[in-house]
C-alpha cells in the first residue's frame, strides 16, 4: 500500500551544485550519515539504470542503503529506488526535485513506498490529511 | 509494528468512506445500523468497510446484547504516524546535512574530493 513522506528545505547554493552533491558519492559520503556518525561508504553508476549503495554507520551498526537510478535530470530531478532494513528490503522511491528561488533552492524529498505512482497520487491527500488530523489530535491528547 | 500490519492500516484509510467512519468514531462510539443510516450507503456496505478498518485494528466491535457497538482504536494510526515521522526525521537531518556540507565549500567545487584537497586550504 501507499504512503508518502515528504521533506523539503530552502538551501543557500545552486540546484547544479546540490544536485552534483547528491549524485556524486565522494559527497554523497560526507553528508548521506547519521549525524556524529564516521563518513559513510558510497559507491554510484551514475546513469539510468545503474545503482547505488550507500552504507551508514550509527551507534547501532551499519546499514546499507541501496537502489538504481530512474531519473538523472539536471539540475532539476534526481529519481531512483531505495531499499534497506526499513523498507524490509523491498524498493521504495525517492524523488528528489531542485527548484531555483531567488538565490537559494528549494530541494524537496518525496518518498513514496507503494505498489504504483498512481496509486500514491491518488491516496496521498486523504493519507496526508489524517496523517495531520490525527498527529494533531494525538498531540492536543497527549497519548499516543 | 509489522510492515503487514501497517499495509492494512495504510490501506484502510485510503478509502474516503472509511476515513468518514473514523472521523465519526472519534466523536463517540457508535452502533452498526447507525453509522448505516448516517452515511449513503447500504448497511451491507458499511459492514464490508468496518470489516477493512477492524482487520487493521483501528476499530474495534463490542456486542452489547443485540447491538454491536464499535469504537476507534486510535492506537494503530498513532503507530503508523511514528513510522512515518521515523522516515520525515530521517529525510530532514540528510537535508539539514546537505546544507552544511555545499555551505562549508562556499567555492562550489563541484567535485567534493578537489574541494578538499586544492585551494583554500593550501
Amino acid at each position: 500500500m501507499t504512503a508518502v513522506v515528504t521533506v523539503s528545505r530552502r538551501i543557500a547554493a545552486s540546484a547544479e551544485r546540490l544536485f552534483d552533491a547528491w549524485l556524486d558519492p565522494k559527497s554523497l559520503a560526507v553528508w548521506m550519515r547519521r549525524d556524529g556518525s564516521a563518513p559513510s561508504g558510497a559507491v554510484a553508476d551514475r546513469r539510468v539504470g545503474g545503482a547505488f549503495a550507500i552504507t551508514m554507520h550509527d551507534p547501532n551498526g551499519s546499514f546499507v542503503h541501496a537502489g538504481n537510478y530512474t531519473v538523472i535530470d539536471r539540475p532539476h530531478t534526481l529519481e531512483f529506488t531505495w531499499r534497506s532494513a526499513a523498507t524490509h528490503q523491498t524498493d521504495s522511491v525517492v524523488r528528489v526535485t531542485f527548484r531555483p528561488d531567488g538565490d537559494a533552492t528549494v530541494v524537496e524529498v518525496r518518498h513514496e513506498l507503494l505498489p504504483d505512482a498512481e496509486a500514491v497520487q491518488r491516496h496521498t491527500a486523504g493519507w496526508t490529511e489524517i496523517i495531520d488530523r490525527f498527529a494533531r489530535t494525538l498531540a492536543e491528547n497527549g497519548d499516543a | 509494528m509489522g510492515e503487514y500490519q501497517l499495509d492494512t492500516v495504510l490501506s484502510a484509510v485510503a478509502d474516503p468512506t472509511r476515513r468518514a467512519i473514523l472521523d465519526r468514531l472519534r466523536v463517540s462510539d457508535a452502533r452498526v445500523t447507525e453509522l448505516a443510516r448516517e452515511f449513503p450507503i447500504s448497511l451491507n456496505s458499511t459492514s464490508k468497510h468496518i470489516k477493512v478498518l477492524e482487520r487493521a485494528r483501528l476499530v474495534e466491535r463490542h456486542v452489547r446484547g443485540r447491538d454491536h457497538v464499535l469504537s476507534l482504536r486510535a492506537e494503530a494510526l498513532g503507530e503508523a504516524v511514528a513510522w512515518m515521522t521515523q522516515y520525515r526525521e530521517f529525510w530532514e537531518q540528510r537535508l539539514a546535512a546537505l546544507e552544511a556540507f555545499v555551505l562549508a565549500d562556499a567555492d562550489g567545487d563541484v567535485d567534493a574530493d578537489a574541494g578538499t584537497t586544492s585551494g583554500a586550504l593550501r
